[in-house]
């Protein structure tokens, strides 16, 4: 009767379902719901609003909401390759497992570490709108205008730590909690844009400018690195999505759920982001949210002025749980992955461990908690008042890094698979494919263009001074004197560090870099376990 | 099967002391002892296949230890391991209606009242939700 089995010393394989004497017992399933607030609260709307908002107007002036538009673009295409490698391969996990099975175990550690990174760069950016939003919420907005100053960095370091004991303990808000503060969440922001397009049609508004079609229109903007740029930003927005695609391994009708909540949440953000873009945008006009005294806190700044005290407060509270559901959704992921990565023997052991008593990846939170903390308070020393901007500039190569990976690792995974239909063929083939591309593209444009201090929007400062160069691409001059800008030195320095890091890595533990690539049977049948014929998970 | 004896097991104290009454009781009734490791990652977080293979293991791990023991307590008491990829109160009160349990076992969490309001109390969900009786166990000091 004792039917433990031990360790099948495979990854990948359907561990859930051949659960020893777990027969018979349902597993967890997700309803249509469930799975629509997972996906839309990952992606955390108005926070991610907050955080980008002023920083896309900046980059390219009105057509902020074409912006918002059109990078949803590579975000559905990348959106289908997520579900295509988790459908036909449920249980093998993240993107670094993915791109290890499809394209090799190289680049598989890089798009881990990438998800590590990336991850890492976003939570300054979290902590200090939960900084700034919880003293604008209680009026200290002369403390909350300052963003990289001790109270507003004291209450971040706070934050992290308290979201970082929550998914360490392993607090989970109940289902109606989640579905009630995000319906609050998207009702608040809507009824901020109606207010504010009533207020600019009442027309008692200064400086308000009526909505235009041309503001949707992403070929009026100049250059193509503000282009570039602007979806670099936006992308991050719309960050967090692939969620919804990638819980539904459990839905209790897995063949339409997924992609019925994934269409629903598409069309719920880019709905709200459009419409709020907006709505922000003629309210004051374009200006107002570029202008260095708001970008930091755009929704605070209008929110006072379209909603009024009190009921300002409304749309401050929705954007600190917003942030906070965010920043967990920040630390959970990354936890998974370095467990994921100690598990595969691609990290050091100890991120695999599970918390005797939570049975949370204990090592693993507690260390991104850690480092996130240090990142943090060493980014607000070394560029002071360029915290937020740094960041969340910073984020979207990272983000464009390890989704684009992902992208062709679908298309490579099911290569042999892409012409047997159309329906094959545009969703495992041409959708990836051109997802991937155009976040590549954007990727390299965004590069040279952040190469220049002067387009990172800090002024001048310019990290890296020792660093020259000259040359015209894309019928862009790029001339750079000293130094770069500093989202091009933090977004792709820490990727760039992760090649050293895995080349000792590769030394010292060859085991998981002798795997093979494979390629897909079937479209639709589970795949067999992470490589067979070695075993890298045996202890 | 009917009339199991279903314990909720996690390595603590608690449900050690819970094993032995547990194998006490299914003696008595001369009834087979299934005893549950229920484990459910938060879905917020996506991407969860590699956290449930680890916390497949510690539950594996976890339960050859208890079969063991109730092995050593009382060799005639049959006994069967679950690891249920369900929250653990669901993963017993999915496992008392399968076995038409006949009481579900489970240590008494040890937590302050009100640390255990805050991060969910097992034993306390059970006697609310639980079709059966629930037996709380208290653990040694």
């Amino acid at each position: 009767m004792t039917t433990t089995t031990a360790d099948s010393g495979e990854l990948g394989a359907k561990q859930t379902s051949e659960a020893p004497g777990g027969k018979g017992l349902k597993t967890g399933a997700l309803g249509l719901v469930s799975s629509l607030v997972i996906g839309v609260a990952s992606t955390a709307p108005a926070y991610s609003l907050a955080a980008t908002l002023g920083f896309v107007a900046l980059v390219v002036g009105i057509q902020s909401p074409a912006v918002m538009l059109v990078a949803f673009v590579p975000m559905l295409f990348i959106a289908a390759a997520y579900y295509y490698l988790n459908r036909a391969d449920p249980d093998c996990g993240t993107t670094f497992t993915w791109v290890t099975r499809a394209i090799g175990p190289k680049t598989g550690w890089i798009a881990g570490w990438a998800i590590l990174v990336t991850d890492l760069v976003v939570m300054p950016n979290l902590a200090s709108i939960a900084g700034v939003y919880s003293f604008s919420l209680f009026g200290a907005h002369g403390i909350a205008a300052n963003s990289s100053g001790f109270w507003v960095t004291f209450v971040g370091v706070v934050w992290i730590i308290v979201m970082t004991a929550i998914c360490f303990i392993g607090i989970e808000l109940s289902a109606r909690t989640q579905v009630a503060l995000l319906g609050a969440e998207i009702v608040i922001l809507f009824v901020f844009a109606v207010v504010a397009l009533a207020k600019v049609y009442g027309g008692h508004v200064a400086h308000s400018v009526r909505p235009s079609f041309e503001w949707l229109n992403p070929f009026r903007i100049h250059p193509v690195g503000a282009l570039s740029a602007g979806m670099l930003l936006a992308v991050f927005i719309y960050w967090g999505w692939d969620t919804a695609v990638t819980v539904n391994e459990e839905a209790k009708d897995a063949r339409r759920t997924p992609g019925r909540a994934a269409l629903m949440s598409t069309l719920v953000l880019l709905l709200i982001y459009v419409v709020v873009s907006v709505a922000a945008q003629s309210f004051h006009g374009a200006g107002f949210l570029a202008n260095p005294n708001n970008y930091n806190d755009v929704l605070n700044a209008l929110g006072t002025a379209v909603f009024g005290s009190p009921w300002n407060k409304l749309l401050i509270i929705c954007v600190l749980t917003s942030a906070s559901s965010s920043t967990q959704t920040t630390i959970l992921p990354a936890a998974r992955s370095s467990l994921s990565m100690a598990v595969h023997k691609a990290f050091p052991n100890r991120f695999a461990d599970i918390h005797p008593k939570y049975l949370s990846p204990g090592f693993s939170t507690l260390m991104f908690g850690a480092v996130s903390v240090v990142w943090y308070v060493a980014l607000t020393l070394i560029s002071p008042n360029d915290v937020l901007k740094n960041s969340i500039l910073a984020l979207g190569f990272g983000i464009a890094f390890y989704y684009g990976l992902t992208g062709f690792a679908c298309v490579f995974y099911y290569r042999r698979h892409i012409f047997k239909s159309v329906k094959n063929f545009i969703f495992i083939g041409l959708a990836p494919f051109i997802g991937a591309a155009i976040l590549t593209v954007l990727f390299v444009i965004a590069v040279f263009y952040y190469s220049n201090p002067v387009n990172s929007s800090t002024g001048n400062q310019a990290w890296l001074p020792f660093i020259h160069f000259n040359f015209t691409f894309l019928h862009q001059h790029f001339y750079v004197k000293k130094g770069l800008g500093p989202p091009l030195v933090l977004g792709v320095g820490l990727l760039i560090i992760g090649i050293p890091l895995m080349l000792i890595w590769m030394v010292r533990h060859p085991d998981f870099f002798r795997r093979d690539r494979e390629m897909a049977e079937t479209v639709d049948s589970p795949a067999p376990p992470l490589t067979p014929g070695v075993t890298p998970v045996t202890d | 099967m009917a009339g199991d004896i279903v314990l909720g097991y996690d390595g603590s104290d608690g449900s050690n002391a819970a094993l032995r009454v547990a194998v006490a009781v299914a003696k008595a009734f001369d009834a087979p002892l299934t005893i549950v490791f229920g484990y459910e990652p938060n879905p917020m977080g996506g991407e969860t296949a590699d956290y449930k293979f680890q916390l497949e293991k510690i539950g594996n791990g976890h339960l050859a230890q208890a079969v063991q023991e109730a092995k050593a307590i009382d060799a005639s008491v049959a006994v069967e391991p679950v690891v249920a990829p369900l929250r653990p109160v669901e993963s017993l009160l999915e496992a008392s209606l399968e076995r038409q349990a006949r009481v579900i076992v489970v240590g008494g969490s040890g937590e302050r009242p009100i640390v255990g309001a805050i991060l969910g109390s097992v034993p306390h969900k059970l006697l609310h939700r639980s079709t059966v009786p629930v037996l709380v166990v208290p653990a040694e000091d």
